[in-house]
């Protein structure tokens, strides 16, 4: 779920970065929305909403909180327009993120 | 819509539910609330949601006390689910000695009317809010049975209540003039058409002066804009209302997770204006920063003003105009007009009925101002 060839976006040498889901190590491409690399390592799942509902991606713009999850500790992080960097620590959110 | 009722309530706010609420309880049936817009549109469902004891003048202090024992038992008298009652408590804030000075007095006040507040210091302050920085903080005053309550479902709870024991409310319906002979108001002319009544109460909230007016009575009360807004919901963080007069600031988290934040602006015009300026997001900014820095990574989803219906003291007018002499004030709260509703609904329902109030709200009628008798609120944001 990764588009790498586009008629007018020039994606030129995509750098390949590690972050941690869960615990487990993963690799994206550096500056793709962190639900992206999440979506080509085949995770769908990416929070539970405070009635304990499944959600992954829905708008995939920054508009809905659907994919809101637990970044280097920071909850409600909007994964679907937030760039992955090298290292990052990406977490399923359940319910209400608690504030650091 | 009735023609003819023995008492008619001009707004619809929790004010004028509460009113319309105990008079039916207290036996008088036929009575109407009109309202502009729906229930709690105006003041009632714009304002912070908070409601403490922890006021400066005696009756402030005793109808807000009174007023938050019937909300810890409202749900259970109006039959009603749920109205969002949270007593996390009130932090107010001091930053300066005389403010200091003058919370200590306050405290000795409140707990001569039976309030339950102490002074802290700021190491007490900081251990009931672990999150608090302002690191100029002098200490600060601390009451746990203050807090949060949801407006729109207190008036709702009020108006259904009310309704069930026969009042009629009347929404999207504007009064639009009152008929006087003899020196009483015997008609209101409404976008509905006339009603013959046979007293009436001015409980229209930001629009009291011009409710007045058209009685021939004038109020020394003005209306000013206040702006509030309401983030995304996190997990519970924060217990009490933190606020600090100094800095017009207040900061609620809601049960539902969301921080309500509230900023008063001095420099702020009279007038019925309820737009809302980015420049109050950018000021409201910079006091989070000093004063709850971990929560300006919360993202605001929503942004309102109200408006608070000022009197010279800071304490509401409550009892018989004078003239008209049945016409009835329940105006003025100041800001703080929804955490005194239940108190307000009773004691004026019990005046128009001729009954001793529970609380002496006599000192706090219309000619205080003609008498200079001026005890003015120093605990306002």
């Amino acid at each position: 779920m990764r588009i790498t060839e586009h008629p007018i976006l020039d994606f030129g040498n995509p750098r390949m970065v590690q972050f941690t889901f869960e615990g487990r190590c993963l690799e994206g491409v550096e500056g793709e929305p962190i639900a992206a690399a999440l979506h080509a390592a085949g995770i769908r799942l990416l929070r539970h909403s405070p009635g304990g509902r499944p959600r992954g991606l829905f708008c995939a713009i920054g508009n809905c909180s659907s994919c809101y999850m637990v970044v280097d500790g920071v909850p409600n992080v909007r994964t679907c327009v937030e760039p992955l960097r090298q290292g990052m620590v990406v977490c399923r959110q359940h319910g209400h993120g608690d504030l650091p | 819509m009735k023609r003819s009722v023995e008492v008619a309530i001009v707004g619809g706010g929790v004010i004028g539910c509460s009113i319309a609420y105990h008079l039916a309880n207290l036996g008088c049936r036929d009575v109407a609330v009109y309202e502009r817009g729906y229930p709690s549109c105006g003041s009632t469902g714009r304002c912070g949601a908070g409601v403490r004891a922890q006021w400066g003048t005696e009756m402030n202090c005793r109808l807000a006390h009174e007023s938050i024992k019937r909300f810890e038992r409202l749900e259970e008298d109006l039959d009603y689910p749920d109205i969002e009652f949270k007593q996390g408590g009130y932090l107010i804030l001091a930053f300066s000695p005389a403010q200091l000075r003058q919370f200590e007095r306050n405290v000795a006040l409140q707990n001569s009317l039976g309030i339950p507040s102490r002074v802290v210091g700021p190491d007490e302050a900081r251990d009931i809010v672990p999150h608090l920085a302002a690191p100029d903080l002098v200490g600060a005053t601390f009451c746990g049975t203050d807090g949060h309550c949801n407006p729109f479902k207190v008036t709702d709870a009020y108006a259904r209540a009310a309704r069930r024991l026969g009042v009629e409310i009347n929404t999207y319906t504007s009064v639009t003039g009152f008929e006087q002979q003899g020196g009483r108001v015997v008609r209101l002319e409404t976008t509905a058409g006339p009603v013959e009544c046979g007293a009436v109460v001015n409980a229209a909230g930001p629009f009291s002066a011009q409710v007045a007016a058209m009685a021939g009575l004038e109020l020394p009360v003005f209306s000013q804009r206040h702006q509030v807004v309401v983030t995304e919901p996190v997990a519970p963080k924060q217990r009490p209302m933190v606020i600090s007069f100094a800095h017009g600031f207040y900061c609620q988290q809601t049960p539902h997770g969301s921080f309500i934040l509230g900023l008063g602006d001095p420099a702020e015009p009279r007038g019925l204006d309820i737009g809302h300026s980015w420049q109050f997001l950018a000021d409201l900014a910079e006091k989070v920063e000093h004063l709850l820095p971990s929560l300006g990574r919360l993202r605001a989803v929503r942004q309102w003003s109200g408006l608070y219906n000022v009197t010279p003291d800071a304490q509401p007018i409550l009892g018989p105009a004078g003239q008209p002499a049945n016409l009835w004030l329940a105006v003025g709260f100041s800001g703080h007009g929804f955490m005194l509703a239940p108190m307000v609904g009773l004691t004026i329902a019990q005046g128009i009925l001729g009954m001793e109030a529970e609380i002496p709200i006599d000192r706090l009628v219309l000619a205080r101002f003609a008498r200079g008798e001026l005890v003015p609120e120093p605990s306002v944001v």
